[in-house]
């Protein structure tokens, strides 16, 4: 199997957790019946295409759409949509949440950017009107680089923008900024044996989901709209289109579909949902527009950080100050740059113990397609830089890395701040020396080799990467961000139960695991529960799955309300078994064979009843539906801690580097799910590798485009062959427990990629002797390196 | 400008008005119902699209409908025989090789080919035969495993059916 | 507005409003002649604006693209004279329409000519492969095309058809920069003709890549006769770093008489980084192609001197 779960004993008691179940969307998604937003298509239905700019930053002239009309097409432009400013994102609390967006406007701060849009009967139709479309253009001169884009004297990609409902000015290009400061570092950085400074520049990633963006929009007769479309979450989708095209919330309805894939880019309404309703609104017909992929990948990216960081160390190994500057190139709109400038000190201060903290954070808009989450969300970039920059200082220092990492974690009993300065908790379970402990033995990491020390061509190298990230955003106090969900449970006529939740799952089987999670607390047999597609009409609100909290949070919320239903079973159980004195004396256990949740009485054989009867006694007998409405906030957002081990190959004549081996540790708590969770690691690994070797949107610096301009063919991902074989990637979990998470456990999505691209750049340093601080690793930037290594000896 | 096309689609015999211009992918999802090919880059990167033609996979995005006039297309909804799913399929499900499913069709396709070429693949066989695919959930672990989980099973039915002959 | 400053207006590399992947947004009509003359005399009757449709992996791609709008597509994939592989005593023939996946199932390919075998491996990946045409491979010109290489060191011949009949182009004189060849409008190239090599040669290519599904950032073939360890014979070819697929003389006269040792390698490295002109583009920058054209025409070398050794 090659792949080692540890599962703690308490597991061992369990019927669903912690076991091999099959995914409950398994059968659809591999016969081909699943149906994603891509796949709608209703009757009457018009294709949309978008004009979008072709300059990264100009203005309109004037636009003639009398052509396209015309050939018989609706046509809307930024004449036609509301022209009040808002934010795509709602996880932000209003008052705290920068709005600089249109749906579709006259002023393109990127190439790409939307400026009308079209709808006909069929997509070929569509796209001949679009290119009837005449516009004549202002174009100014395109600011690439942030550091360019913050001298004075530049263009002003944004004017006046709304913070809240306040109206302000944008100054030399500045999006918000942030700066903190704990303890003394100055003092810190003089009392300090060694001090290490170093500059980090990130790449600009693209998410590359395999479903590209979808939304189509059908008007009701009441004047309401109904929506399908790739999204992270129906009701903030639903509250934006609300607020924008200023309908009652109530007849807006957002449909839950299974999504192609999002890693964090549909956080945020992507605006392809907005033109679409418009389009609608203005058609009276259903519309449809899905975004090939060239459109999608000028639509979202990751943010592109350029790192200061300056630490600080006393010789027996005791961190003692960390310096941060960062500045965030986040293109040509805000998504959330301000809450991330918080996360990113956030993870910053839960990396390491640094006691004297100094932060400065600068988001700055660029005429480059607006950034936005990417799975991590800041937590990949700076848990890269500093991965690095920790094996320096033990290096400096002369102490083993792990042992620097574990003098100096942030772990049980520790304040923890993962989501920035306004949710604090303390951490309560650390599986973090244990991973580290079999980490290091399975990837042999004290035989492994001295940086610089080999000779030969192919020089082997082993890196180790630890991280974490929260579960949830939640916390004591209500803080700035919005994180709270809900469910509904209800037990059929027959035993079965419904399980409806506006929560999303992006694949990793969040779902499955609340499934889990319910059948586990109520007793009733897995295959009795059934997850429904539900849509903002039928659900109560959950803010979106994002900050890996589908398990945690969610898994949670599912679990009280089984808690609630069962205790409405047992109440009807009592009456219809007649003596039981009260629900106390009464359990349920699911009986496979029955198929059904069987309620009895410890020790009397005879004494029971299977959920199935109670369900239809209280149906045909008046008693009235058995459910429960579930609203839940986390009060705490505890750290999932991962912990990376990568041997690698480098080719010294080719600066190729090949994944030999990994080792994927986590601390998850309870593994509700051990496949999907290793299913987690295996992807994180995949796309972290793809973020140290490989991955970037560089721009032509002449005209402002992708330089892959939008294909593929140049924006490469891994393949199955660029991977390490099936046997040489392990995995393995802590024996943890998360006292505040259902059943003990926390979230993975995000930790299973974090600390990756560090584990990377340690490996090849390790292999060469050589550090970059420029991702992607490239092959070009290795074999420039080594040979000017060469030449200085 | 175009004509009628003639072909069997999971077995079925079609006949239907297809333009010149008009690609395999769309004619199947908007003119057939038949949904499971998808849409991933339009220009041959990754695979989602897949479809068997004749038996061989090929990308229904570069495809002209026109083309398989008189041939036989294959998608995974013709896979399940009876509501009993295929080997393959099963294998997916068992061994967590899906995560948002978005990629599934086009692999579940590819690995009931390569079964068909190679009952016996080693690793860097099924990973050379899939790289056409792309997934960014899965790491692709998984899918190595289900389809390596296919071939034992496979195996297991052709020894038990000569036994049993 | 204040500080906007002018520039002269930017001409962007692709108009993003034509280009829809979805779909092919324009009409063509649409021709399947069933033989070599009838491809030819609808290529005579509509000129430049017809296109030849064999795999269609290049020219779809380019046509939902908008690189090109052909308003007439002539597909020759159903003509049988187009699609075979036949032994033909001094060479071995391959019909411009033969799919890259029958090229690398034939046994006669993979024994014979083991760079060309390697090349087609390399390329994209099983779908593409059923699909792609070897023909196309060359027509379309890329500069990093991976059949071309193998092609130039076994020194293949096209044979093209137009409407004046047949003509023989050594491949060395095909390429003419990137998308352009020899070929007139109106005529096909309809078959690769690859003299069969002494028994004592050996081949090999190696291509270089972002992923394992990828176009080169280099790629190189090499074939090679040795007496002992002497070089008695031997070419090599690149792609990607030139605007055409090219030979590297220069090297291979180099490396004629001199002993296959380490030396002699790093000094044919040093000659062949001469003779490259890459170009940096999003693939990779010119000065790595140049270094990484010099290492992998050494183990190119090696790869095939092994390959003789064992026979
Ligand atoms: C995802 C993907 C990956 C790829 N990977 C690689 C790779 O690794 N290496 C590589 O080299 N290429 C690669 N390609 C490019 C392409 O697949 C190959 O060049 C292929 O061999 C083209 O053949 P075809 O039959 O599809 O050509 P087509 O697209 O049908 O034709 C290409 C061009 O040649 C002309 N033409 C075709 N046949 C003839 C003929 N007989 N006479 C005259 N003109 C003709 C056509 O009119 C057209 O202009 C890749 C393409 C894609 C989409
Ligand atoms: S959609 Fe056909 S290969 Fe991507
Ligand atoms: S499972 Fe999501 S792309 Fe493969």
């Amino acid at each position: 199997m090659g792949s080692l779960a540890s599962s703690s004993l308490k597991q061992e008691s369990f019927r669903y957790i912690g076991k091999k179940t099959p995914r409950k969307d398994g059968v659809a998604k591999v016969t081909g019946r699943m149906q994603f937003a891509y796949d709608i298509y209703l009757p009457g239905m018009l294709y949309g295409r978008i004009l979008k700019s072709p300059y990264p930053h100009a203005r309109v002239k004037s636009i003639d759409t009398s052509e396209a009309e015309k050939m018989g097409a609706v046509v809307i432009t930024f004449k036609d949509v509301p022209r009040k400013k808002f934010n795509i994102r709602l996880v932000s609390v209003d008052r705290v949440n920068y709005k600089d967006w249109e749906v579709l406007t006259d002023h393109p701060k990127y190439v790409g950017e939307y400026i009308a849009a079209v709808a006909a009967e069929t997509e070929e139709l569509a796209q001949k009107a679009l290119e009837a479309i005449k516009v004549e253009w202002e174009v100014y001169e395109p600011l690439l680089d942030p550091f360019e884009s913050m001298k004075e004297g530049k263009p002003k990609i944004h004017d006046k923008i709304l913070f809240g409902n306040k109206e302000v000015t944008v100054k030399n290009n500045i999006a918000c900024r942030l700066d903190y400061n704990e303890g003394d570092v100055e003092k810190a950085f003089k009392e300090a044996d060694v001090v290490i400074e170093r500059t980090f520049k990130t790449n600009r990633r693209y998410h590359m989901q395999l479903e590209p963006k979808v939304a189509v929009a059908k008007p009701e007769p009441d004047g309401g709209i109904t929506v399908w479309t790739t999204t992270q979450t129906i009701h903030n989708t639903r509250i934006l289109i609300s607020q924008v095209f200023d309908i009652p919330i109530s007849k807006v309805n957002v449909k839950k579909l299974p999504i192609g894939g999002s890693f964090g880019s549909s956080i945020q309404t992507n605006l392809v949902t907005l033109v679409a309703v418009a389009l609608a609104l203005k058609a009276g017909r259903p519309v449809k527009i899905a975004l090939t992929r060239e459109e999608d990948m000028y639509d979202h990216c990751s943010y592109q950080m350029y790192f200061r960081l300056k630490v600080a160390a006393k010789k027996d190994g005791t961190i003692i100050a960390g310096e941060l500057e960062n500045i965030m190139d986040i293109g040509g709109h805000q998504i959330q740059a301000y809450p991330l400038l918080g996360c990113l000190l956030g993870w910053f201060v839960s990396l390491y113990k640094w006691k004297n903290i100094r932060y400065k954070g600068i988001a700055v808009y660029t005429n480059k397609v607006p950034s936005c989450a990417f799975r991590g969300y800041g937590n990949p970039q700076i848990t890269w830089a500093v991965e690095s920059i920790i094996d320096e200082l033990a290096e400096a220092l002369g102490i083993d890395p792990i042992e620097l990492r574990l003098k100096n974690y942030v772990g049980r009993g520790d304040l923890f701040w993962g989501q920035g300065p306004t949710v604090k908790s303390v951490v309560k379970s650390d599986g973090v020396p244990e991973l580290l402990k079999k980490g290091a033995e399975l990837i042999g990491w004290y035989n492994r080799p001295k940086p610089g020390e080999q000779k030969g061509r192919f020089r082997r190298g082993i890196g180790l990467g630890r991280g974490f990230h929260t579960s949830g955003a939640g916390g004591r106090i209500s803080g700035e961000v919005i994180d709270f969900t809900g469910c509904i449970l209800k037990v059929n006529e027959d035993g079965s139960v419904d399980y409806i939740t506006a929560l999303q799952d992006h694949g990793g089987g969040t779902l499955d695991a609340h499934a889990k999670i319910i059948a586990e607390e109520l007793g009733v047999p897995l295959d009795k529960i059934n997850i429904i597609w539900a849509d903002t009409q039928t659900t109560v609100y959950d803010v979106c799955t994002h900050a890996s909290r589908g398990t945690y949070v969610g898994g949670e919320a599912a679990r009280r309300a089984a808690r609630e239903v069962k205790k409405k079973l047992l109440e009807y159980a009592v009456r219809l078994l007649g003596d039981v004195v009260n629900p106390e004396a009464l359990s349920i256990k699911p009986d496979e064979e029955l198929g059904q949740g069987v309620i009895y009485v410890e020790g009397m054989p005879d004494k029971k009843i299977t959920v199935g009867e109670v369900a239809r006694e209280a149906w045909q007998r008046n008693w009235g539906s058995i459910a429960a409405v579930v609203s839940y906030r986390a009060t705490s957002s505890p750290p999932a801690y991962t912990v990376y081990f990568v041997e690698v190959e480098v080719d010294t004549e080719t600066g190729i580097v090949r994944p030999v081996r990994v080792v994927a540790g986590a601390d998850v708590g309870t593994v509700i799910n051990p496949d999907l969770a290793a299913g987690q690691l295996h992807g994180g690994f995949a796309q972290g590798w793809g973020m140290a070797v490989l991955e970037d949107t560089p721009y032509d610096p002449e005209t402002g485009e992708l330089m892959c301009r939008g294909f593929i063919t140049d924006y490469k991902i891994m393949t199955a062959q660029d991977l390490p074989k099936v046997d040489d990637f392990i995995v393995i979990f802590a024996n943890t427990h998360e006292p505040t998470g259902p059943f003990g456990a926390k979230g993975l999505g995000e930790a299973a990629l974090n600390p990756v691209a560090g584990a990377v750049a340690n490996a090849i340093y390790n292999a060469i002797g050589v550090r970059f601080y420029e991702l992607p690793i490239t092959p070009e930037k290795i074999l420039k390196a080594l040979k000017e290594k060469e030449g200085k000896k | 400008m175009g004509k009628v096309i003639r072909f069997k689609l999971n077995g079925r015999p079609v006949s239907i008005y297809v333009e010149n211009n008009e690609l395999l992918l769309n004619v199947l999802r908007e003119k057939l119902g038949v949904v499971s090919p998808k849409y991933g880059c339009g220009i041959g990167e990754c695979g989602a699209c897949t479809v068997l033609v004749d038996g061989e996979p090929v990308l229904s995005c570069l495809t002209l409908a026109i083309e398989v006039d008189g041939k036989e297309v294959t998608t995974v909804e013709g896979l399940a025989k009876d509501s009993e799913l295929d080997i393959v399929q099963r294998a997916f499900i068992e061994e967590g090789a899906i995560q948002c499913g978005y990629c599934t069709p086009g692999f579940i396709l590819m690995a009931k080919k390569l079964l068909e070429e190679n009952p016996d693949p080693d690793e860097d066989y099924i990973r050379e035969y899939i790289r056409g695919n792309l997934c960014r959930c899965t790491g692709y672990v998984n899918i190595v495993r289900a389809i390596k989980r296919a071939a034992e099973e496979l195996k297991f039915h052709v020894s038990r059916a000569k036994q049993t002959q | 507005m204040t500080g906007e400053k002018f520039v002269k207006p930017i001409k962007p590399k692709v108009d993003i409003n034509k280009v829809n992947t979805h779909i092919i947004p324009f009409e063509f009509e649409y021709f399947e002649p069933r033989t070599v003359k009838e491809a030819v005399e609808l290529l005579t009757k509509y000129g430049g604006e017809a296109k030849i449709l064999a795999g269609g992996t290049d020219l779809i791609v380019r046509m939902k693209q908008r690189f090109i709008e052909p308003k007439y597509i002539i597909n020759i994939k159903k003509i049988k004279e187009l699609n075979f592989i036949e032994d033909r005593g001094d060479y071995l023939a391959i019909g411009a329409a033969t799919k890259l996946r029958e090229i690398e199932k034939s046994g006669i390919v993979k024994r014979k000519f083991e760079a060309l075998y390697e090349a087609v491996r390399s390329m994209a990946g099983v779908q593409i492969r059923n699909m792609a045409t070897i023909g196309g491979n060359l027509c379309n010109a890329s500069p990093a095309a991976d059949t071309a290489p193998p092609l130039l060191v076994f020194e293949a011949k096209l044979k093209i058809v137009g409407p004046n009949g047949e003509r023989v182009v050594p491949i060395n004189e095909f390429f003419l920069g990137p998308g352009k060849t020899v070929l007139k409008p109106n005529e096909i190239l309809t078959e690769i003709q690859i003299p069969y090599q002494p028994e004592d040669t050996g081949s090999a290519f190696i291509k270089i890549a972002r992923v394992a599904m990828d176009l080169a950032k280099v790629n190189v073939a090499v074939a090679l006769r040795t007496e002992g360890s002497i070089v008695k014979w031997v070419r090599i070819a690149l792609g990607a770093v030139a605007p055409t697929p090219i030979r590297a003389y220069k090297t291979e006269e180099f490396l004629v008489g001199k002993e296959l040792n380490e030396e002699t390698l790093k000094e044919a490295a040093e000659i062949v980084k001469t003779e490259v002109k890459p170009i940096t583009d999003i693939r990779s920058t010119a000065e790595y192609r140049r270094e990484v054209s010099g290492v992998i025409v050494k183990d190119a070398l090696l790869r095939a001197y092994e390959r003789i050794s064992k026979g």
